[in-house]
């Protein structure tokens, strides 16, 4: 499952005449994992919707592996798509609907298999090969709504995985959970962009739980790209104090780095 | 018993369970204004092919199916207008154009009105027939693209962005939705469709683990809305359509109960 090489050039997303996001050029390599950050309305969202093909831009071009994503028809473009696991905020989802784990696992075989066509056999094996790699085989029959929040997470993360995608798309997958469970959802991430070699790209406000790990984080601020680099060149940088209005040091504290955010209005 | 007792009973069976299967989808989907929304379309379309003097059926399915359409264009990607607030928009404009329709007809508009409400009572073997097609359809529809619309209902965003042909399958949705509530209208009534849509599968959900449940006591509870509904109004000599909306609250009611007790849902 190699990973997708996306590309995109002078995008601009315009609303009521007003730009919203514009990016000149942001390529981002085969395999490689990023961190999407930014203040609240920075276009984060926008961004990751029109790189995966559901926001047409008004501008610009968006290339997964050198293909033209929105010169496509749509019935193209769907297929295109199914190289991309996509999983979005918990708005865009019905989470009170009783569907079983193994259920919503099997969603990511739906785009695989052709129109008026059910899943086999085959497919059914590889969902629960996912639901017992990823530690669901206790929830497999539970409903998806009695999940707690990162169980969540998880059974998402499997049935994007089912799909089998070359490009992972995360919005947020770790807003609303305790730290216990960032640490444990932005870990999974990690391990299967190295086990599977996937793209992934993840948008995060919890800057703390990507850590000094993140080998390319992006900053957003009002629809334009402030920094792309390596984690802690963002987080130390000076542009992070555009985006957020505050100053990110790095302490040294019993063999571990760590963040820690400076308000420069205060003591 | 008159056989034609039992007409209505088989009637009112097929249009519950269409109805009750149907609601699976637009009670899941949030969107159960839908089913007045398009009641009134069909309404309408009824109405002006009453005043151009073709059948009224071709005129209310005709309306409902292009009312549907642009609510198919509402996406929650793509578009800045709620579905709801797109069906509110749909549903005051029909029922202008109903009424508008209304003040055209001349002399009694008891006939029209009767049209307009639906009663099962006056089925006849032609409706039965029409109501009949519309479920097998719905059935067929369900079966072939059971995958895409589990999805969708899921999240339309998760559909499209991961190349499932969600536009398309849902403005399917919405067509079949529109043709299987008009042909229902003129059985069951605006009224009663609106609760037929909504109560059953709202209690099924209360009470099911996963989509299978959903889908087979959705369909069962409707079924059993519209046939005890009616047995009631027969035995008891109460107004039909009444009787149908109080027995699907009633078994919404008992599934809340069900639910609270612990014996039912996850």
């Amino acid at each position: 499952m190699p990973g997708i090489e996306l590309e995109a050039r002078d995008l601009v997303v315009a609303r009521s005449a007003k730009e919203i996001l514009r990016v000149d050029q942001l390529r981002i390599e085969s395999g490689q994992m990023v961190h999407l950050i930014g203040a609240n309305g920075a276009g984060k969202t926008t961004l990751i919707k029109v790189l995966c093909g559901l926001l047409r831009p008004t501008r610009g071009t968006v290339r997964l592996n050198q293909t033209d994503l929105y010169g496509l028809t749509g019935w193209q473009r769907c297929r295109l798509r199914q190289r991309i696991g996509y999983i979005p905020q918990s708005a865009e989802y019905n989470a009170d609907l009783p569907f079983t784990v193994r259920e919503v696992v099997a969603m990511g075989r739906a785009s695989v298999r052709p129109l008026l066509r059910g899943l086999t056999r085959s497919d059914y094996r590889r969902v629960d090969e996912w639901i017992e790699r990823l530690d669901l085989k206790d929830r497999r029959d539970q409903t998806f709504r009695s999940l707690s929040g990162g169980e969540q997470q998880k059974v998402l993360i499997a049935r994007a995985m089912t799909q089998e995608p070359n490009l992972l798309m995360l919005d947020e997958p770790t807003s609303n959970l305790d730290f216990r469970w960032k640490r444990k959802i932005t870990d999974l991430v990690y391990q299967l962009r190295d086990t599977m070699k996937l793209t992934v790209l993840m948008i995060s406000h919890e800057i703390s739980s990507i850590g000094s790990y993140s080998e390319r984080t992006i900053l957003l601020d009002r629809g334009r790209i402030l920094a792309d680099g390596p984690g802690e060149t963002v987080f130390g940088g000076p542009a992070m104090e555009q985006a957020y209005s505050c100053r990110i040091r790095w302490i040294q504290r019993e063999g571990q780095r760590m963040m820690v955010y400076e308000n420069p209005d205060g003591p | 018993m008159d056989p034609y007792f039992y007409l209505i009973i088989l009637a009112g069976a097929v249009a519950g369970a269409s109805t009750g299967f149907l609601g699976v989808y637009i009670v899941g989907m949030r969107m159960p204004f839908i089913g007045t929304c398009i009641s009134h379309a069909a309404m309408a379309g009824t109405v002006m092919s009453y005043l151009v003097g073709i059948s009224p059926s071709a005129g209310a399915i005709l309306l409902s199916v292009l009312c549907a359409m642009p609510l198919a264009a509402i996406a929650p990607d793509r578009s800045k207008l709620d579905t709801n607030v797109g069906l509110g928009i749909v549903f005051s404009l029909m029922l202008g154009l109903t009424f508008l329709g209304i003040g055209f007809v001349e002399g009694s508009r008891s006939e029209i009105l009767g049209l307009l409400w639906g009663n099962i009572l006056f089925v006849d073997s032609r409706a039965f027939l029409a109501v009949v097609v519309t479920a097998a359809a719905l059935t067929l529809f369900s079966w072939r693209f059971n995958k895409e619309m589990k999805t969708i209902l899921f999240s339309r965003s998760i559909a499209s962005a991961t190349g499932i042909h969600e536009q398309f399958v849902y403005s399917l949705f919405l067509a079949l939705c529109g043709i299987t509530l008009s042909v229902n209208l003129r059985l069951v009534g605006g009224l009663m469709i609106f609760s037929l849509i909504t109560n059953p599968a709202a209690a099924a959900y209360q009470i099911c683990r996963g989509y299978r449940a959903v889908v087979l006591i959705a369909t069962l509870f409707g079924v059993l809305s519209a046939v005890l509904g009616f047995l009631a109004s027969f035995y008891f000599d109460l107004p039909t359509g009444a009787c149908i909306v109080i027995a699907s609250s009633a078994i919404f009611a008992l599934s809340v109960v069900y639910r609270k007790l612990g014996s039912g849902g996850d």
